[in-house]
């Protein structure tokens, strides 16, 4: 557990804050301000997520006095960032204030939560501000006809060194990715962004260029649909992000829903596996994505372990070998390598092609190969290779030859 | 005009030590308050440019004093809006001792000292400088500065690199344009190196002016009054010196002043002798200060304990 090192009542605000906050948040280092007990945590450093990228805050409390509100130390970028500096000249009106931290209860777990939104969305606002303060025509022009999107987020970095950019987030599709995964296991709602950088501050420049644009996509999303694999649409000149946006959202709409049914497929794939090698020992069940068998060819007993990829009937499957024998007998025994050429002829002679692709692990243990089964291409990993005498990779590789021939199996 | 940016900010070696050691020595993260003046600097170098200097740049506000009341949040709430009605209970002569004898100590700002964090002004600490700073603007007096000056100290947060334990840095709270201007800091030493700071010394408990001397010379005044007097001269000096008899300082002067060396040796002994009955006290009353401390601490963490199911 994380928070063994914290008092009490920090630990559970702290619980509370991770578990509630609508996207992932991290601690990435914590301390203890105590002089008598440096053994109790008492301050941390927040990665709150924003803009795509993370900004480092640090949560000041006070374990000698646990019922005082804590206080927080932004980024040293944001010296500007006061969010609740009062204003106004009367005194009166500052009494009024009212926000997160006026009436600070210590044991109310859900307060660090409240206090860490509330300063996030300020820092929201005062971003946008900064951003609509940059003196950059295309800019307001660009920001006037997207800041009614939903969900968008602005950054505006300046360096003294390198130059500034103005950075948005743009949320994509207004789809509910969650619901369309069948016993989804996401906490937090899945979303795709995209990413538009536009340098400023250079008065001067010669010609309008694209902005650069990144799709990118919340973690777990990767599970599902890979964001790599998506081509851009050209940004053709003068054109503006409000062209441009419904175009990528079209073309992404369409591949998420590809993505969803190429589920259903990996699904068919691993029950159709299971009348020939037996149901399997391990597979996922969401996303179909694995699935581990074990599978005997005389007596010489291995695991099969089939890995698919988001793209899987368009990209081969690869294929894990491990030796049952090797996982229990331990790594003290003596090995024999297999070299690669007796790797190489072992496959010429099984699958009758020479494998095209050997990967030796350094410690010989492991072998990684590639080559066509039955003129599928197929990676093959075989793990503990040293074990396995040639004579059972050669066994259980025809083994596997004459099952795919016989599933048929059209990839 | 009370938005004078100052040269530098100092502060004598004796705070500063004694200011670390209330820091390192408390349980947790403390603040408190700070006293000092400030001085303006003639500018001594004539040039014959007619370009005109920067006139402001000739303040320093340089520290005296500080007060620490060893509790978080004493002066202002956890919005860092100050308490002017605390602030001034903790600001006045009767808290503050050294501000009651002389006009040389005011009130110019704060400091925070926390360990393990980054050594940048926290939300908190920015509305406290701007609210202070907002306080004294409201109710201004003639010759009243702004509580400008903010005092940062910290831990270094990673701990294997450990070149020094601590951190500073000291800033000035600008009014107008609501930001923290980094100031240098300088620290002034008893030695030959800071002998042009001897100048501009002024000691915060000056030897009490005392009428009793030219009063010795009349002789046969109206008996009352006179006594009246002399007892209330020992008073004054006893708060300075142990045991050192109002008569006697008559021989400092005057016709008698053959022995004065040795007279005036025994005035210093019975001024020593008094920092020494001082520093017993402080340490009684410390020791004192520690156990409810202690108790305190106990008090609080029971409250912290989170109520059982």
């Amino acid at each position: 557990m994380p928070f063994n090192g914290f008092s009490p009542l920090i630990s559970s605000q702290l619980q509370y804050l991770l578990n509630h906050f609508p996207h992932t948040i991290q601690i990435e280092q914590a301390w203890s301000g105590t002089r008598y007990f440096p053994g109790s945590l008492d301050r941390f450093t927040l990665l709150i997520p924003y803009c795509l990228d993370y900004i480092k805050w640090d949560i000041i409390y006070n374990a000698e006095f646990p019922l005082a509100a804590p206080d927080v130390i932004f980024g040293p970028e944001d010296d500007g960032f006061h969010p609740f500096l009062v204003v106004g000249r009367e005194e009166g009106d500052s009494r009024l204030v009212k926000n997160s931290l006026t009436d600070w209860n210590n044991k109310d777990p859900s307060r660090l939560l409240a206090l860490v939104m509330e300063l996030r969305d300020k820092y929201r606002s005062y971003q946008e501000r900064r951003v609509g303060e940059v003196d950059d025509d295309r800019l307001k022009f660009e920001i006037s006809t997207i800041i009614s999107r939903e969900g968008i987020e602005m950054h505006m970095s300046s360096g003294v060194e390198k130059p500034g950019e103005v950075k948005f987030a743009v949320p994509l599709m207004d789809m509910n990715i969650n619901k369309m995964v069948l016993g989804c296991p996401w906490s937090h709602p899945q979303k795709i962004y995209l990413q538009v950088i536009y340098p400023v501050g250079r008065k001067y420049a010669p010609a309008i260029s694209a902005p650069r644009l990144k799709l990118m996509c919340t973690p777990e999303l990767k599970a599902l649909f890979s964001i790599d694999e998506v081509k851009l649409p050209a940004w053709l000149d003068g054109m503006c992000m409000a062209e441009y946006l419904p175009h990528l959202e079209e073309l992404l709409q369409r591949q998420v829903l590809e993505a969803v049914t190429l589920i259903d497929v990996r699904r068919q794939f691993i029950e159709a596996l299971s009348p020939v090698i037996g149901r399997p020992l391990e597979a996922d069940p969401v996303f179909c994505r694995k699935a581990s068998f074990l599978v005997c060819s005389g007596p010489f007993t291995f695991l099969v372990h089939f890995f698919l990829s988001t793209q899987f009937p368009k990209q081969r499957p690869s294929l894990m070998f491990q030796s049952i024998q090797v996982m229990f007998f331990s790594l003290s025994q003596p090995f024999s390598f297999i070299h690669e050429s007796v790797a190489r002829k072992i496959l010429r002679h099984a699958s009758g092609a020479n494998p095209f692709f050997i990967v030796r692990h350094a410690s010989g243990a492991n072998s990684f190969f590639m080559c066509h089964l039955s003129r599928i291409p197929v990676s093959l990993l075989i793990l503990g290779g040293v074990r396995i005498r040639s004579l059972q990779i050669l066994s259980c590789i025809a083994y596997l030859i004459s099952y795919f021939s016989r599933a048929a199996y059209s990839w | 005009m009370d938005d004078l940016p100052f040269q530098k900010i100092t502060i004598s070696g004796p705070t500063l030590s004694a200011l670390m050691h209330r820091i390192t020595t408390s349980l947790g993260d403390v603040d408190g308050l700070l006293f000092g003046h400030v001085t303006h600097l003639t500018p001594s170098t004539l040039t014959d440019d007619n370009t005109p200097q920067n006139p402001d740049s000739n303040v320093i506000a340089t520290i005296t004093s500080f007060f620490c009341p060893n509790i978080p949040l004493s002066f202002y709430d956890s919005l860092g809006r100050v308490d002017s009605v605390t602030l001034h209970r903790l600001v006045s002569p009767t808290t503050h001792q050294s501000n009651s004898s002389s006009s040389t100590s005011n009130f110019l700002g704060w400091f925070s000292a926390r360990r393990k964090s980054p050594i940048r002004p926290s939300m908190r600490e920015f509305c406290v400088s701007q609210s202070l700073s907002r306080l004294k603007t409201a109710a201004k007096g003639e010759k009243d500065l702004n509580p400008c000056v903010f005092l940062l100290f910290t831990t270094p947060v990673q701990g294997e690199l450990l070149y020094h334990t601590h951190e500073y840095r000291a800033y000035q709270f600008r009014v107008n344009s609501r930001c923290f201007d980094p100031k240098s800091i300088g620290i002034d030493n008893i030695g030959p190196d800071f002998r042009g700071n001897y100048g501009c010394f002024s000691p915060n408990s000056p030897f009490p002016e005392l009428k009793c001397a030219s009063a010795m010379n009349d002789e046969v005044g109206e008996g009352l009054n006179r006594m009246d007097r002399v007892l209330n001269d020992q008073k004054e000096l006893d708060m300075v010196a142990e045991g050192f008899c109002v008569k006697d300082l008559g021989k400092l002067m005057g016709s008698e002043t053959l022995n004065s060396t040795m007279s005036l040796e025994d005035l210093y002994e019975k001024m020593l002798g008094k920092l020494d009955n001082l520093a017993r006290q402080v340490e009684k009353s410390n020791a004192k200060v520690l156990e409810m401390e202690n108790h305190n601490r106990k008090l609080r963490y029971k409250i912290a304990r989170p109520v059982p199911e």
